[in-house]
């Protein structure tokens, strides 16, 4: 008997649900595998990690609030990747947006919210969409490889909003601490009644419907799968690439941006370096559970954000280190990849011949 | 039979594979003996690839049984099929560019954990030498030409000692001498006792190579034959189709009407001097041996390649003017010899690929009318007879002939007035290619219609003018009817003669 790897003639019925759910099976045995290696207990720590994430209202809340940045973020690298632009650069994308925004608050203290708020959005969206031409200039003009040069300039954006925060826009009196001033009350985006839950979710849900829409059903949505599917065939098809090229990078920094804006003004209500947190680079993750859906992306945004939240509960009560929610996150990501082997080859058992 | 050999190698006994409701192969016998060469011939779609397939040890059948040497055998992988002696070409070689010939001969059976180059390259010198398959051991197959890479792909397999060969259209990217030299090492290596399996559409090479002739047709063998006793290719196509088809569509002269493309002194890219006028009504048929500047002609005329010098006028336009924004309509169409790269992209469906080209006539602000753009495929899919007839399907899940009927049927529904078609027939089976050839005398009622082909019987079926190009330059333009001319056609491809 020995193993052999056989192509599947139809792809797996039902396959994308199934291998999602063995891949997370298997990240999360993994997990309490090493939660055991350090001597915790394995279900005992996923429990921890599931209340702290999902268990309570208040944790369930801070679960929402993570998600509305990672869903953001995942919306505009799942735009870009669509055309199989592989834009890493949501995370300095996030930082210019924040900066962006900080920039509108902190020249006009005085105005109201119905002017500060709306230039806020549109200093976000043309920072990070600005700021995302760098590499679609790059690419179209100089042929650079989007990867590396989104990469690369991801810290840039995040060195330049620490010098900002350290030097021209730091507070006066903030003892020493790396922050801007408080934002005025009309540049932080409120509750919605009263809630801990921001205006920041209705963002969403429209961001959701805009890029679902355009994806779907225009012309320019057309385009970008055609082109992302066979590149040659887009350039018979006279479609014109670069400008596709720096329509994507523009979406995607409009909306990473618009997650920095909202990050800053709703939940840190300044800026200061904490903001970069890697929403940016977990939106691939997310982008890519997805597989490229917008509709999926709030659920993989969810579900990571959970994530999040829970470790930090697990860091309190089992004295985890951090960077045990970003292995989690990348054995989850493994897994679901490796996992699509499945949706095309089998493993069959064959007794030797002869 | 004056053979070494002429025992059945393998024997396929009512192999039957389908896919969902697609019967692919329906109960197939067959022989395949040592020391033959097996045609196995049939349209596009008729289940050649998947029987081969089955042979090499991809697809597992339904039904059937596989008998090597006269026992049953499972093939359940290319290993099992290699094991058993069974050894396929495909169309697109599976090679390492940068290594050796040598290494890519004995690839994955070098023995020991040392290699010894030169023992590998002796080794691999006898056996080219043994089956006549002229080759430098030494060379880096990126260098090879697409004949020599087809040597090393069946030196691969005589190395492995397969004593079945089969050929998947194997003379579709070589040059005629290319082809001649292939087809002296097929009849070699038969002398030597192998078995061949010749897979083509192309009649006169089965007849003029094969022993044995099967002809597919909807998954099942429809006729057995030996080639001595069949006397024509026409007799051949009436037999592959089951009906009388001589290849010839009528075709009747339109009057010539005004110019779409006038082309005068264009030089660079290969091209030197390049001067032709296509009138609307008029076929003009570039014919010549591939690389000799067909490809810049038709990158210029499609504009992906800017002329270097010269002038170019489509339509009335000059240029650069008519490429700035060409209108998608009753402007330029092309159909490329790369249907499944170029032409299509594989993984979409059926409408989104009939939209490629033809989405600026399905937008509504923003949007696209795709309950639209579903009707319309669905009216081509039945107009010109596309199987499967789901319009669901992906490109790429369609056979040659089908995938060539789905762009044509796109091209056409922009109604050009000028096409650009480059090889439009080829891999085509001959009732998909008699098709193809009607549709497009059928366009010629408002465009003109330059045909780049590499098959002079169908510039000949097709064109009222015909250009004989040679190294980048039209060697001669003259009309289908210049009897003379026409005899002298392989002359001018070679570069001899008049036009000067």
């Amino acid at each position: 008997m020995r193993l052999s790897i056989v192509k599947r003639q139809e792809p797996l019925p039902g396959g994308s649900f199934f291998i999602l759910a063995g891949a997370l099976v298997f990240s999360l045995s993994i997990s309490a595998l090493l939660l055991a290696l350090q001597g915790k207990s394995a279900l005992g720590g996923l429990y921890v990690l599931w209340h702290g994430a999902f268990g309570a209202g208040y944790a369930l809340v801070d679960t929402i609030l993570k998600s509305v940045p990672i869903y953001l973020c995942g919306l505009g690298v799942a735009v870009a990747f669509r055309m199989q632009i592989w834009n890493i650069g949501a995370e300095g994308q996030f930082a210019m947006g924040a900066v962006g925004a900080t920039w509108a608050a902190l020249t006009f203290p005085e105005a109201p919210a119905a002017l500060v708020l709306p230039l806020m959005f549109a200093c976000a969206a043309l920072a990070g969409g600005a700021f995302a031409f760098i590499p679609a200039w790059l690419k179209t003009r100089l042929k650079v490889n989007e990867i590396i040069s989104t990469l690369m300039l991801n810290y840039i954006a995040i060195l330049f909003l620490d010098y900002l925060v350290y030097g021209p826009w730091k507070e006066k009196r903030s003892f020493g601490f790396p922050m801007t001033a408080q934002f005025s009350d009309a540049a932080v985006i409120g509750g919605i009644g009263g809630s801990r839950l921001h205006w920041g979710l209705v963002v969403c849900v429209l961001a959701g419907i805009l890029v679902f829409v355009m994806l779907r059903f225009t012309r320019l949505g057309f385009e970008l799968k055609a082109s992302g599917s066979a590149a040659r065939a887009s350039r018979y098809a006279r479609m014109p690439y670069d400008a596709l090229v720096w329509t994507v990078m523009a979406i995607c920094g409009a909306l990473a941006g618009t997650a920095g804006l909202i990050e800053t003004s709703a939940t840190v209500n300044r800026l200061q370096p904490s903001v970069m947190a890697g929403y940016g680079y977990t939106a691939i993750v997310v982008a890519w559970l997805a597989r490229l859906n917008p509709l999926t992306i709030a659920l993989a945004a969810f579900f990571l954000a959970g994530l999040r939240v829970g470790v930090e509960n697990l860091q309190l009560e089992l004295q985890v280190p951090a960077a045990f929610g970003n292995i989690m996150e990348g054995l989850i990501l493994l897994s679901v990849l490796a996992g699509q082997f499945f949706q095309t080859y089998r493993i069959a058992l064959r007794r030797r011949a002869g | 039979m004056d053979r070494v050999a002429d025992i059945t190698v393998v024997r396929l006994e009512g192999i039957s594979k389908s896919f969902g409701a697609v019967k692919a192969n329906d109960a197939i016998d067959l022989d395949i003996r040592a020391g033959h060469i097996l045609a196995l011939l049939g349209e596009n779609g008729a289940g050649k690839s998947t029987l081969m397939s089955i042979l090499a040890g991809r697809f597992r059948p339904d039904a059937g049984r596989i008998l090597v040497d006269g026992r049953e055998t499972v093939l359940s992988s290319t290993k099992d099929a290699i094991r058993a002696g069974i050894g396929m070409v495909y169309q697109h070689f599976m090679l390492v560019p940068t290594m050796t010939v040598a290494q890519n001969v004995l690839l994955g059976q070098e023995g020991g954990f040392w290699l010894n180059r030169g023992r590998m390259e002796a080794r691999v010198a006898e056996l080219a030498e043994f089956f006549g398959l002229a080759i430098d051991p030494a060379a880096t197959v990126s260098e090879l030409s697409m004949g020599e890479r087809q040597r090393v792909e069946i030196l691969r397999l005589l190395a492995r000692d397969s004593r079945v060969l089969i050929f998947d259209e194997p003379t579709a990217v070589l040059t005629p001498p290319e082809i001649v030299h292939l087809f002296a090492a097929l009849k070699s290596m038969a002398n030597r006792g192998k078995a061949i399996v010749f897979i083509s559409h192309k009649l006169e090479e089965v007849l003029s190579l094969s022993d044995d002739i099967a002809i597919l047709s909807r998954g099942r063998v429809v006729d057995r034959v030996e080639t001595r006793v069949v006397c024509s290719k026409a007799e051949l196509a009436s037999r592959m189709v089951g009906r009388e088809v001589f290849l010839e569509v009528e075709k009747e002269p339109l009057p010539p009407g005004e110019v779409v493309l006038e082309m005068s002194g264009v030089t660079g890219f290969g091209l030197k001097e390049v001067s032709l006028t296509l009138r609307q009504g008029e076929v003009l048929a570039v014919v010549g041996v591939a690389g000799n500047g067909q490809k810049a002609l038709v990158e210029t005329v499609t504009g992906f390649r800017r002329p270097a010098t010269g002038k170019v006028n489509i339509l009335g336009r000059e240029w650069t003017e008519f490429f700035r924004n060409p209108d998608w309509k009753h402007a330029l169409a092309y159909i490329p010899e790369d249907r499944l790269g170029l032409a299509t992209c594989p993984n979409l469906d059926m409408v989104d690929n009939v939209l490629l080209t033809t989405r600026q006539g399905f937008t509504r602000g923003p949007f696209m009318e795709h309950g639209r753009a579903r009707q319309v495929t669905a009216d081509m899919v039945r107009d010109f007879d596309i199987q499967p007839a789901r319009i669901a399907t992906p490109a790429g899940k369609l056979s040659g002939g089908n995938l060539q009927k789905l762009v044509l049927a796109r091209e056409f529904y922009r109604a050009p007035r000028l096409i650009v078609a480059e090889q439009p027939s080829q891999g085509l089976d001959v009732k998909a290619t008699e098709e193809v050839w009607r549709q497009l005398l059928a366009a010629r009622a408002c465009a003109g219609i330059l045909l780049v082909s590499g098959d002079l019987s169908e510039a000949l079926q097709l064109a009222d003018r015909i250009a004989v190009m040679f190294r980048g330059r039209f060697m001669d333009v003259f009309p289908v009817s210049d009897t003379a001319k026409v005899e002298a056609i392989g002359l001018a491809m070679a570069g001899v003669g008049a036009g000067h």
